[in-house]
């Protein structure tokens, strides 16, 4: 009978199964080289929720008794009160819009991925 | 004076990188750093699942779908882990989802997809000992198949057998000692 010293000898030498012939390529295909999704299934599930949800109150708002007259009113409303008819208010938003569109132009530099052959 | 131009040998000057080494690159954006741990491993990925699952398509399937959830998950591969367990723990997982699905499909208890000509009359026309061993190890109850396959692909890690199989090191040690007792008895008929 086989001693456990030489059946471990026999299992070291059996050879691997062969994989089938453009495995590498095809995994490759499935995750380096699969093409980039702009969103994830469940974002576009969340983003059609929205929508739809946005919608219906729109239509709710759009669809009530003297909606326009309303709505206008409640612009005018909120504009009086908001300050936006007051000259300093519109020019402290320009000097805001204005600062952080000048952060968004900045760019910083961006650390270089380390190369495999620099490990 | 004859003067012959003949190139040097290439000098293998670039020292194998080890598999952390890659996990990072290929974190960082380089493809072919993943590229170079499929190849490392998609052997013996396939031949963990091909012995598991007995269906050289189901085979080829499972290790896609490892690799493929391994690229997904590799931000979350733990630094220091080996790369060649948690590879195999994914692929094990996968085959065990798929033999519960044959099941599920065949009704209920699923007869093993041992090699069906694996008996030892046949057992005793192989002369050859790779193809007996093989024939052997394909006869074992499955459990014992897995732990002797892992121990054929990891060596003797048993902690690192114990963990793709999430079963308790003496477990392991005695499914290894059985299936290499009925090996040893398969091999001397």
């Amino acid at each position: 009978m086989m001693d456990d010293d030489a059946l471990d000898r026999a299992l070291a030498a059996l050879p691997l199964d062969e994989p089938p012939a453009g495995l590498h390529q095809r995994i490759m295909a499935r995750t380096v080289y699969a093409p980039r999704t702009v969103f994830r299934t469940w974002e576009i599930w969340a983003i059609a929720l929205l929508a739809g949800l946005a919608s219906w109150l729109c239509w709710l708002v759009a669809s009530a008794p003297h909606a326009a007259d309303r709505i206008a009113s409640a612009s005018t409303h909120l504009i009086a009160n908001s300050g936006l008819s007051s000259m300093n208010t519109l020019l402290w938003l320009a000097a805001g819009v204005s600062a952080a569109w000048w952060l968004v132009q900045l760019t910083l530099p961006t650390r270089r991925p380390p190369s495999i052959e620099a490990q | 004076m004859l003067a012959l131009a003949v190139e040097p040998p290439p000098v293998a000057t670039e020292a194998p990188v080890d598999d952390q080494a890659l996990i990072v690159a290929a974190l960082a954006g380089h493809g072919d750093a993943f590229g170079e741990l499929v190849g490392r491993y998609q052997r013996a990925v396939y031949h963990l699942a091909a012995r598991t699952l007995h269906d050289a398509a189901e085979a080829e399937d499972a290790t896609q779908e490892a690799f493929f959830k391994a690229y997904r998950a590799l931000h979350s591969f733990r630094p220091g882990a080996k790369f060649s367990t948690w590879i195999f723990t994914i692929c094990y997982r996968l085959c065990c989802d798929r033999i519960a699905k044959r099941k599920r499909i065949s009704g209920d208890e699923l007869p093993d997809r041992a090699d069906p000509g694996a008996g030892p009359e046949l057992l005793a026309e192989r002369n050859d000992e790779a193809l007996r061993l093989r024939a052997a190890i394909d006869a074992l109850p499955e459990k014992y198949r897995t732990v002797i396959t892992l121990y054929h692909l990891q060596g003797k890690q048993y902690e690192e057998i114990a963990t793709v199989l999430n079963l308790p090191l003496g477990t392991v040690k005695t499914h290894l000692f059985r299936a290499k007792e009925q090996l040893r008895k398969a091999l001397s008929t």
